[in-house]
């Protein structure tokens, strides 16, 4: 096993994959995959990255059997895409969290739960501690999911992918249509199933978040894979060096900088480094929960 | 209107299924296993193997709690979306309906028993089959374009499970609707109907033999004229019969006190006025075949318009002779008895079909042919969303609605009649239709040539002759598929008074629910399974 938690098995693996997209008559209309080869490791997080129309929610519904392949070979757990038992040990969380809107948390729960042939009681038990660990507040478990927010529907959406407590996580866009809160709360969550050692296969658009959670990525464009590999590697800038100290007063800065020129290094940026926005408002959210009336204006004022 | 139920030959109607569905199916395989070898050449064999083995495993592995799940979802989603308002129109229907359907005088005549009971079935009918076609033909159509249905096949459900399980939860969805508006209309007809007109006679039918008037056999009567050949019609004070053979025949076909129940509706026919006061006169006569012996019963006025019930008892009295005679042990041979009826008044004439005599057995009580009779709708209304639900799985709602509503059409037995004789129009010589196929009747009609008249002898005309042809072949396949729907209307029996038989009408029914039910979800299924569940 790897620093990552992944080992060298294979969960996933893609030959040559390519799929076109076909009109009314047959003719080749658009060409979404094109011999994508790759495979996903056990217990890595693996993210699948791309802009719009790359190819990313192709490839995962045709791991999923929801499309057939043009070409190419797909091994999921062993099996063959279109072979249903491979969906025993799978979780997958749609890109919009397509359920039934008539059904409120815990029915859909219960019925996802019944296509796994689990008996009542366990059913029972799974919703409700699914239902605690995406964080649905207790008094929305009872209304319908067309009474439900975009992050309310996202976090039941979670709950029925984790159902069957998977091997496999596939989440397509995990993290779009929720609040800084609900994003934090969905990295930490895939984080954690890769700590239970589950794999975790994620489409993304959105690249810090990526960053945040994925071991290996890769990168799609116009349905061809374009780059691969692990994030802190591809990321690591060759040429520069990086230090990090306590905060220093500017005579023992100048002095840094004068040893550093005297090794002949290009000195290219001195300052403060600064929190992302996303830890700042997390903090924020916090201090205001503790502190009810609490402001902070950053011109000078406080109250 | 012909009511004549007959039995259904269980044994034929199962050979025919079994050649028309394993036919069906053959050419079915063989041209997905040849549009495979087109397509995939070499590996034909293996994938079209590795599809077959995926299929047998599915069909092994369905799990009843899936299809339950998928039944249950589909049940609340039809709840919950207010389906079940129906239920508002109904009640409007009934809560006015005495309004329009009573006599001007209030009271009630066997035939208002008729219009009733009619009109409550009909009404059940025409609001639950139009609902269950609706949400049926729509279910999967909009779980595939909403996509939720994505969540569901990402799952280990089996597409046969989720076909299975939206026909289970339409049909939950119809048997609710269908079991509280039976209950209603129940209700409704008991207080305005008094109950000793709500009768459920239960006949016992015969076969019918017919002599002429010298008492030679003959394929049917005389027609005294009338174009509707149901009946036919026996001369008077000739050797012309009508001869009903009875089966099945023995103590228990007698009531408590030992009597046998004929009851007859026969129609006289007036060749000259003669006395009008009088009705015309037929007698029944008891013929026992193997020993020859026979027993004339006492002359009978005919009832116009009106069954006339003649009790016949069990100890025959033959005063001419001095004898006495023992129905049951004189006149009945393995289980068969023979009743031969003929009209007395010379010249004039009385018409009769099959149904016209039968035995009446001890009555039931009316819910008992009401509830067949609604029986009989949830038969129907089954079969409605297994076609609805197989249309869905590979064409769109409304499409999938269309379809279905114009099988139902074509299945209704009007339709299906015009279809034999199209079909029988090419191949035979007598019910042949003039004219010919289509391409020869349009260019007769645009070329104002008479039917009778010969086309000319040419190429053009010989291609546009195998083409009708065609056509009328593809018809024929047409007919083999749609299903005969009128064994679904046992309305008529309860409205007319009779109990619903099991052997002519819910039987036929059940038999045609299943012969449909199996390929349809087997095409259901293979439909899903061969699709991209993705909405374009």
């Amino acid at each position: 096993m790897s620093q990552s938690g992944a080992t060298k098995e294979s969960v996933i693996e893609i030959r040559n994959l390519s799929k076109v997209y076909r009109d009314f008559w047959g003719r080749p209309k658009v060409k979404a995959l094109n011999a994508l080869s790759l495979d996903v490791r056990r217990g890595e997080v693996f993210g699948l990255l791309g802009p719009n129309g790359s190819g990313k929610t192709t490839t995962l519904k045709l791991l999923l059997g929801l499309l057939f392949p043009t070409e190419g070979e797909i091994k999921i757990l062993g099996k063959s895409a279109a072979d249903v038992e491979k969906n025993e040990k799978i979780g997958y969380l749609p890109e919009e969290s397509y359920l039934y809107r008539f059904l409120n948390a815990y029915e859909t729960l219960d019925f996802y739960g019944r296509l796994f042939d689990m008996p009542a009681s366990v059913r029972k038990e799974r919703s409700e501690k699914l239902l605690d660990l995406v964080k649905l507040a207790p008094q929305a478990r009872r209304r319908q999911l067309k009474e439900y927010s975009k992050g309310m529907t996202r976090r039941i959406g979670v709950a029925q992918a984790l159902i069957n407590d998977p091997d496999l996580v596939m989440l397509d866009e995990p993290t779009s249509g929720l609040d800084p809160l609900g994003n934090r709360d969905m990295k930490d969550l895939i984080l954690d199933l890769k700590k239970q050692g589950k794999t975790v296969l994620m489409c993304s658009h959105l690249l810090a978040d990526v960053q945040d959670v994925c071991d290996r990525i890769a990168i799609l464009y116009g349905g061809e894979l374009k780059v691969m590999g692990r994030v802190d590697e591809l990321l690591k800038a060759q040429d520069e060096t990086q230090i990090l100290s306590s905060k220093l007063s500017p005579a023992a800065i100048e002095e840094v900088q004068a040893v550093l020129k005297k090794h002949g290094a290009n000195v290219l940026k001195v300052d403060q480094p600064t929190a992302n926005l996303e830890d700042l408002f997390l903090k924020t959210v916090q201090e205001s929960r503790e502190r009810p009336g609490h402001r902070t204006v950053k011109d000078g004022t406080a109250s | 209107m012909t009511f004549d139920p007959r039995p259904m030959d269980l044994l034929p109607a199962l050979d025919y299924w079994l050649r028309t569905v394993g036919g069906i199916a053959l050419i079915v395989l063989l041209t997905s296993l040849m549009s495979v070898g087109v397509s995939h050449r070499g590996a034909a064999i293996k994938l079209f193997g590795g599809e077959s083995v995926g299929c047998l495993k599915d069909l092994i592995s369905l799990s009843p709690r899936r299809v339950w799940a998928v039944a249950k979802l589909t049940f609340m989603e039809a709840y919950r979306r207010k389906a079940l308002a129906v239920f508002v129109i109904f009640a409007l229907l009934f809560m006015f309906a005495g309004w329009f359907m009573g006599g001007e005088t209030g009271e009630i005549t066997p035939d208002h028993v008729t219009v009733y009971v009619s009109f409550v079935l009909r009404t059940i009918s025409w609001l639950t089959l139009p609902l269950v076609l609706v949400l049926s033909s729509f279910g999967i159509p909009e779980d595939i374009r909403l996509r939720s249905i994505h969540t569901v096949v990402t799952k280990p459900a089996r597409r046969l499970e989720i076909v299975l399980g939206r026909v289970l939860g339409f049909s939950l969805v119809g048997t609710l609707v269908l079991g509280v508006m039976s209950v209603v209309g129940w209700l409704w007809i008991v207080r305005q109907i008094p109950s000793e007109l709500l009768v459920c006679r239960v006949p016992v039918y015969g076969s019918l033999e017919f002599r002429d008037r010298s008492g030679n056999p003959a394929a049917a009567g005389v027609n005294t004229g009338d174009i509707w050949e149901f009946r036919s019609y026996i001369e008077g004070a000739t050797k012309a019969r009508a001869i009903w053979t009875f089966s099945n025949i023995s103590e228990r076909s007698l009531d408590s006190e030992g009597n046998l129940h004929l009851e007859n509706e026969f129609l006289a026919f007036r060749s000259y006025k003669g006395d009008m006061k009088r009705s015309l006169l037929y007698d029944y006569q008891l013929i026992n075949k193997k020993t020859g012996q026979s027993y004339t019963l006492p002359a009978r006025p005919v009832n116009e318009n009106r069954s006339a019930k003649d009790v016949v008892p069990r100890k025959l009295v033959d005063d001419a002779q001095k004898k006495e005679y023992d129905l049951i042990k004189d006149f009945v041979t393995d289980g068969k008895l023979t009743v031969e009826v003929s009209c007395i008044d010379r010249e004039q004439y009385l018409g009769m079909a099959r149904p016209d005599l039968f035995i009446r057995m001890p009555d039931l009580g009316f819910e008992s042919g009401y509830f067949k009779a609604v029986l009989g709708i949830e038969i129907l209304m089954v079969l409605v969303v297994l076609l609805a639900v197989t249309g869905s799985t590979f064409l769109k709602g409304p499409i999938a609605a269309l379809l279905t509503a114009v099988i139902l059409i074509l299945g209704g037995k009007d339709c299906h009649e015009f279809m034999d004789q199209l079909v029988l129009g090419r191949t035979s010589a007598t019910e042949g239709f003039r004219g010919g196929g289509f391409f020869e009747s349009v260019y007769r009609i645009v070329t104002h040539m008479n039917p009778t008249t010969e086309l000319p002898q040419n190429p053009a005309f010989t291609i546009m002759k195998y083409t009708d042809g065609f056509l009328t072949d593809f018809l024929w396949l047409d007919k083999q598929v749609i299903p005969r729907l009128e064994f679904f209307n046992m309305a008529e029996y309860v409205s007319k008074g009779f109990d619903v038989p099991f052997d002519s009408s819910l039987l036929p029914s059940l038999m045609i629910l299943l012969g449909y039910f199996i390929p349809c979800v087997l095409l259901g299924y293979f439909a899903l399974r061969i699709r991209e569940l993705e909405s374009k």
